[in-house]
Protein backbone atom coordinates (compact mmCIF):
# COMPACT_ATOMS: atom_id res chain seq x y z
CA UNK A 1 0.00 0.00 0.00
CA UNK A 2 2.94 2.32 0.63
CA UNK A 3 3.91 2.49 -3.01
CA UNK A 4 0.32 3.04 -4.16
CA UNK A 5 -0.86 5.80 -1.83
CA UNK A 6 0.30 9.36 -2.60
CA UNK A 7 3.14 10.83 -0.57
CA UNK A 8 4.51 14.34 -0.11
CA UNK A 9 7.40 14.91 -2.50
CA UNK A 10 8.49 18.43 -1.52
CA UNK A 11 7.07 21.68 -0.17
CA UNK A 12 6.84 25.08 -1.85
CA UNK A 13 6.35 27.99 0.60
CA UNK A 14 4.98 25.58 3.17
CA UNK A 15 2.46 24.02 0.77
CA UNK A 16 3.05 20.27 0.53
CA UNK A 17 3.22 19.04 -3.07
CA UNK A 18 2.17 15.39 -3.27
CA UNK A 19 3.25 12.90 -5.91
CA UNK A 20 -0.21 13.12 -7.46
CA UNK A 21 0.26 16.80 -8.24
CA UNK A 22 3.68 16.17 -9.76
CA UNK A 23 2.23 13.37 -11.90
CA UNK A 24 -0.63 15.65 -13.00
CA UNK A 25 1.82 18.39 -13.95
CA UNK A 26 3.89 15.90 -15.92
CA UNK A 27 0.80 14.64 -17.73
CA UNK A 28 -0.15 18.24 -18.57
CA UNK A 29 3.36 18.96 -19.82
CA UNK A 30 3.33 15.82 -21.98
CA UNK A 31 -0.07 16.70 -23.48
CA UNK A 32 0.78 20.35 -24.16
CA UNK A 33 4.23 19.68 -25.62
CA UNK A 34 3.02 16.81 -27.82
CA UNK A 35 0.17 18.96 -29.11
CA UNK A 36 2.58 21.80 -29.92
CA UNK A 37 5.04 19.46 -31.66
CA UNK A 38 2.27 17.69 -33.58
CA UNK A 39 0.79 21.02 -34.59
CA UNK A 40 4.15 22.02 -36.07
CA UNK A 41 4.96 18.74 -37.79
CA UNK A 42 1.68 17.04 -38.70
CA UNK A 43 -1.45 19.13 -38.07
CA UNK A 44 -3.56 16.51 -39.86
CA UNK A 45 -3.13 14.13 -36.91
CA UNK A 46 -4.60 16.69 -34.51
CA UNK A 47 -7.52 17.16 -36.87
CA UNK A 48 -8.06 13.40 -36.97
CA UNK A 49 -8.02 13.27 -33.17
CA UNK A 50 -10.58 16.07 -32.85
CA UNK A 51 -12.81 14.48 -35.48
CA UNK A 52 -12.57 11.11 -33.74
CA UNK A 53 -13.58 12.68 -30.42
CA UNK A 54 -16.35 14.65 -32.09
CA UNK A 55 -17.79 11.51 -33.68
CA UNK A 56 -17.55 9.62 -30.40
CA UNK A 57 -19.35 12.31 -28.43
CA UNK A 58 -22.01 13.01 -31.05
CA UNK A 59 -22.76 9.25 -31.20
CA UNK A 60 -23.43 9.26 -27.48
CA UNK A 61 -25.17 12.61 -27.07
CA UNK A 62 -27.46 12.22 -30.09
CA UNK A 63 -27.82 15.95 -30.76
CA UNK A 64 -27.21 17.99 -33.90
CA UNK A 65 -24.19 20.06 -32.91
CA UNK A 66 -21.71 19.02 -30.23
CA UNK A 67 -19.54 22.08 -30.78
CA UNK A 68 -20.32 23.85 -27.47
CA UNK A 69 -19.51 20.71 -25.48
CA UNK A 70 -16.59 19.32 -27.49
CA UNK A 71 -13.83 21.40 -25.80
CA UNK A 72 -14.88 20.29 -22.32
CA UNK A 73 -15.56 16.62 -23.04
CA UNK A 74 -12.66 16.23 -25.45
CA UNK A 75 -10.09 17.64 -23.07
CA UNK A 76 -11.56 15.45 -20.32
CA UNK A 77 -11.08 12.38 -22.52
CA UNK A 78 -7.54 13.29 -23.56
CA UNK A 79 -6.43 14.10 -20.02
CA UNK A 80 -7.97 10.94 -18.59
CA UNK A 81 -6.47 8.71 -21.28
CA UNK A 82 -2.98 10.13 -20.68
CA UNK A 83 -3.38 10.13 -16.89
CA UNK A 84 -4.66 6.55 -16.74
CA UNK A 85 -1.89 5.01 -18.84
CA UNK A 86 0.59 7.07 -16.82
CA UNK A 87 0.58 4.47 -14.05
CA UNK A 88 2.26 1.93 -16.30
CA UNK A 89 5.42 4.02 -16.50
CA UNK A 90 8.09 3.38 -13.89
CA UNK A 91 8.62 5.99 -11.14
CA UNK A 92 5.23 7.63 -11.71
CA UNK A 93 1.90 6.59 -10.31
CA UNK A 94 -1.18 7.63 -12.26
CA UNK A 95 -2.84 10.79 -10.89
CA UNK A 96 -6.25 9.13 -10.95
CA UNK A 97 -5.27 6.48 -8.40
CA UNK A 98 -5.50 9.23 -5.76
CA UNK A 99 -9.12 9.84 -4.74
CA UNK A 100 -8.69 13.63 -4.92
CA UNK A 101 -8.25 13.74 -8.71
CA UNK A 102 -11.42 11.78 -9.64
CA UNK A 103 -13.46 13.76 -7.11
CA UNK A 104 -12.21 17.03 -8.59
CA UNK A 105 -13.04 15.87 -12.13
CA UNK A 106 -16.48 14.61 -11.05
CA UNK A 107 -17.22 17.97 -9.37
CA UNK A 108 -16.21 19.75 -12.57
CA UNK A 109 -18.65 17.52 -14.48
CA UNK A 110 -21.36 18.15 -11.84
CA UNK A 111 -21.13 21.92 -12.25
CA UNK A 112 -20.70 21.73 -16.03
CA UNK A 113 -23.97 19.79 -16.34
CA UNK A 114 -25.89 22.55 -14.55
CA UNK A 115 -24.08 25.37 -16.35
CA UNK A 116 -24.82 23.84 -19.76
CA UNK A 117 -28.40 23.16 -18.69
CA UNK A 118 -28.93 26.74 -17.54
CA UNK A 119 -27.27 28.07 -20.69
CA UNK A 120 -29.52 25.93 -22.89
CA UNK A 121 -32.89 26.71 -21.33
CA UNK A 122 -32.49 29.65 -18.99
CA UNK A 123 -32.28 29.68 -15.19
CA UNK A 124 -35.96 29.35 -14.33
CA UNK A 125 -36.68 27.02 -17.20
CA UNK A 126 -33.94 24.67 -16.03
CA UNK A 127 -35.18 24.81 -12.43
CA UNK A 128 -38.72 24.12 -13.59
CA UNK A 129 -37.58 21.11 -15.58
CA UNK A 130 -35.54 19.84 -12.65
CA UNK A 131 -38.67 19.86 -10.48
CA UNK A 132 -41.28 19.16 -13.12
CA UNK A 133 -43.42 17.01 -10.84
CA UNK A 134 -42.59 18.78 -7.58
CA UNK A 135 -42.56 15.62 -5.48
CA UNK A 136 -39.72 14.23 -7.61
CA UNK A 137 -37.35 17.04 -6.56
CA UNK A 138 -35.78 15.20 -3.56
CA UNK A 139 -35.16 12.12 -5.68
CA UNK A 140 -33.65 14.29 -8.41
CA UNK A 141 -31.28 15.93 -5.90
CA UNK A 142 -30.26 12.55 -4.48
CA UNK A 143 -29.57 11.20 -7.96
CA UNK A 144 -27.50 14.25 -8.88
CA UNK A 145 -25.29 13.79 -5.79
CA UNK A 146 -25.03 10.00 -5.96
CA UNK A 147 -24.08 9.92 -9.62
CA UNK A 148 -21.29 12.42 -8.96
CA UNK A 149 -19.95 10.21 -6.16
CA UNK A 150 -20.25 7.07 -8.28
CA UNK A 151 -18.51 8.78 -11.21
CA UNK A 152 -15.53 9.55 -8.97
CA UNK A 153 -15.53 6.20 -7.17
CA UNK A 154 -15.69 4.18 -10.39
CA UNK A 155 -12.63 5.80 -11.92
CA UNK A 156 -10.68 5.71 -8.66
CA UNK A 157 -11.55 2.09 -7.86
CA UNK A 158 -10.69 0.78 -11.30
CA UNK A 159 -7.32 2.51 -11.54
CA UNK A 160 -6.33 1.81 -7.93
CA UNK A 161 -7.31 -1.84 -8.17
CA UNK A 162 -5.18 -2.18 -11.31
CA UNK A 163 -2.20 -0.64 -9.51
CA UNK A 164 -2.75 -2.81 -6.42
CA UNK A 165 -2.97 -6.03 -8.44
CA UNK A 166 0.26 -5.14 -10.25
CA UNK A 167 1.95 -4.43 -6.89
CA UNK A 168 0.77 -7.73 -5.38
CA UNK A 169 1.80 -9.81 -8.42
CA UNK A 170 5.13 -7.96 -8.50
CA UNK A 171 5.87 -9.03 -4.95
CA UNK A 172 5.02 -12.66 -5.77
CA UNK A 173 6.54 -13.11 -9.26
CA UNK A 174 8.81 -10.21 -10.21
CA UNK A 175 9.54 -11.30 -13.80
CA UNK A 176 7.33 -11.39 -16.93
CA UNK A 177 4.03 -12.22 -15.20
CA UNK A 178 3.23 -8.59 -14.18
CA UNK A 179 3.54 -7.52 -17.82
CA UNK A 180 0.26 -9.28 -18.67
CA UNK A 181 -1.54 -7.62 -15.78
CA UNK A 182 -0.02 -4.25 -16.73
CA UNK A 183 -1.34 -4.67 -20.25
CA UNK A 184 -4.75 -5.40 -18.82
CA UNK A 185 -4.61 -2.31 -16.60
CA UNK A 186 -3.59 -0.22 -19.63
CA UNK A 187 -6.70 -1.45 -21.43
CA UNK A 188 -8.86 -0.78 -18.37
CA UNK A 189 -7.41 2.72 -18.10
CA UNK A 190 -8.35 3.58 -21.68
CA UNK A 191 -11.79 2.00 -21.21
CA UNK A 192 -12.38 4.02 -18.05
CA UNK A 193 -11.39 7.24 -19.82
CA UNK A 194 -14.01 6.40 -22.47
CA UNK A 195 -16.61 5.49 -19.84
CA UNK A 196 -16.03 8.70 -17.85
CA UNK A 197 -16.39 10.83 -20.99
CA UNK A 198 -19.42 8.85 -22.16
CA UNK A 199 -21.20 9.20 -18.84
CA UNK A 200 -20.42 12.93 -18.64
CA UNK A 201 -21.86 13.42 -22.13
CA UNK A 202 -24.93 11.37 -21.18
CA UNK A 203 -25.45 13.58 -18.12
CA UNK A 204 -25.00 16.78 -20.14
CA UNK A 205 -27.34 15.46 -22.84
CA UNK A 206 -29.94 14.63 -20.19
CA UNK A 207 -29.69 18.19 -18.85
CA UNK A 208 -30.34 19.50 -22.37
CA UNK A 209 -32.84 16.91 -23.54
CA UNK A 210 -35.62 18.05 -21.22
CA UNK A 211 -35.83 21.21 -23.24
CA UNK A 212 -36.58 19.40 -26.51
CA UNK A 213 -39.18 17.33 -24.71
CA UNK A 214 -40.82 20.53 -23.52
CA UNK A 215 -40.72 22.01 -27.00
CA UNK A 216 -42.37 18.96 -28.53
CA UNK A 217 -45.34 19.26 -26.19
CA UNK B 1 -12.60 -19.47 26.25
CA UNK B 2 -9.97 -16.89 27.05
CA UNK B 3 -10.59 -13.22 26.37
CA UNK B 4 -9.42 -11.87 22.99
CA UNK B 5 -7.76 -8.49 22.65
CA UNK B 6 -10.31 -6.13 20.99
CA UNK B 7 -7.78 -5.12 18.35
CA UNK B 8 -7.06 -8.73 17.46
CA UNK B 9 -10.77 -9.48 17.35
CA UNK B 10 -11.50 -6.54 15.04
CA UNK B 11 -8.62 -7.49 12.74
CA UNK B 12 -9.84 -11.08 12.61
CA UNK B 13 -13.41 -10.06 11.83
CA UNK B 14 -12.18 -7.57 9.23
CA UNK B 15 -10.13 -10.18 7.39
CA UNK B 16 -12.98 -12.70 7.46
CA UNK B 17 -15.54 -10.16 6.27
CA UNK B 18 -13.20 -8.90 3.52
CA UNK B 19 -12.64 -12.41 2.23
CA UNK B 20 -16.33 -13.23 2.13
CA UNK B 21 -17.34 -9.77 0.92
CA UNK B 22 -15.02 -9.66 -2.07
CA UNK B 23 -16.30 -13.06 -3.22
CA UNK B 24 -19.94 -12.01 -3.28
CA UNK B 25 -19.18 -8.41 -4.27
CA UNK B 26 -17.40 -9.49 -7.44
CA UNK B 27 -19.32 -12.67 -8.28
CA UNK B 28 -22.80 -11.14 -8.38
CA UNK B 29 -21.89 -8.15 -10.62
CA UNK B 30 -19.90 -10.50 -12.87
CA UNK B 31 -22.92 -12.78 -13.31
CA UNK B 32 -25.20 -9.83 -14.03
CA UNK B 33 -22.72 -8.29 -16.47
CA UNK B 34 -22.43 -11.62 -18.25
CA UNK B 35 -26.18 -11.66 -18.64
CA UNK B 36 -26.09 -8.14 -20.10
CA UNK B 37 -23.37 -9.13 -22.60
CA UNK B 38 -25.37 -12.23 -23.55
CA UNK B 39 -28.44 -10.15 -24.35
CA UNK B 40 -26.39 -7.62 -26.31
CA UNK B 41 -24.73 -10.36 -28.35
CA UNK B 42 -28.15 -11.85 -29.02
CA UNK B 43 -29.29 -8.47 -30.30
CA UNK B 44 -26.18 -8.04 -32.47
CA UNK B 45 -26.58 -11.44 -34.11
CA UNK B 46 -30.22 -10.71 -34.77
CA UNK B 47 -29.63 -7.19 -36.09
CA UNK B 48 -25.99 -6.63 -37.14
CA UNK B 49 -26.77 -3.11 -38.37
CA UNK B 50 -27.60 -2.03 -34.82
CA UNK B 51 -24.18 -3.13 -33.52
CA UNK B 52 -22.74 0.37 -33.05
CA UNK B 53 -25.72 1.58 -31.06
CA UNK B 54 -25.76 -1.54 -28.92
CA UNK B 55 -22.03 -1.36 -28.22
CA UNK B 56 -22.24 2.16 -26.79
CA UNK B 57 -25.22 1.30 -24.63
CA UNK B 58 -23.58 -1.93 -23.49
CA UNK B 59 -20.35 -0.21 -22.45
CA UNK B 60 -22.17 2.49 -20.49
CA UNK B 61 -24.52 0.07 -18.75
CA UNK B 62 -21.64 -2.27 -17.94
CA UNK B 63 -19.78 0.62 -16.34
CA UNK B 64 -22.86 1.35 -14.25
CA UNK B 65 -23.18 -2.31 -13.25
CA UNK B 66 -19.52 -2.58 -12.43
CA UNK B 67 -19.67 0.34 -10.03
CA UNK B 68 -21.36 -1.89 -7.42
CA UNK B 69 -18.30 -4.15 -7.44
CA UNK B 70 -16.12 -1.06 -7.11
CA UNK B 71 -18.14 0.07 -4.07
CA UNK B 72 -17.45 -3.28 -2.40
CA UNK B 73 -13.76 -2.92 -3.21
CA UNK B 74 -13.64 0.61 -1.77
CA UNK B 75 -15.36 -0.40 1.47
CA UNK B 76 -13.01 -3.35 1.87
CA UNK B 77 -9.95 -1.21 1.14
CA UNK B 78 -11.03 1.23 3.84
CA UNK B 79 -11.63 -1.67 6.24
CA UNK B 80 -8.25 -3.24 5.52
CA UNK B 81 -5.94 -0.25 5.28
CA UNK B 82 -7.66 2.60 7.15
CA UNK B 83 -9.96 0.84 9.59
CA UNK B 84 -11.71 3.54 11.65
CA UNK B 85 -12.84 1.07 14.32
CA UNK B 86 -9.40 -0.03 15.53
CA UNK B 87 -8.57 3.37 17.04
CA UNK B 88 -11.77 3.38 19.06
CA UNK B 89 -10.39 0.90 21.60
CA UNK B 90 -7.15 2.74 22.37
Amino acid sequence: MESVTPFTMFTIFGIPISSTVVATWTAMAIIISSVIILGKIKPIMLQDLVEFLSNLISDIMNIDSVEPYLPFLGSLAIFLAVANIFGSFPIFSSPTSDLNTPIALALVVFFAVHIFGVKAQGFFGYLKDLASPIFMLPLEIISQISRTISLAARLFGNILSGDLIVAVILSLVPLFVPVIIMGLSLLIGLLQAYVFTALSSVYIASALEVETGEMNK
Amino acid sequence: MNQLDPQVLITLVTILVSGIGIIFGTAIPAIVEGRAVLKALDGITRQPEAANDLRTTLLISMALLESTAIYVLLVLLVLLFANPLIDRFF
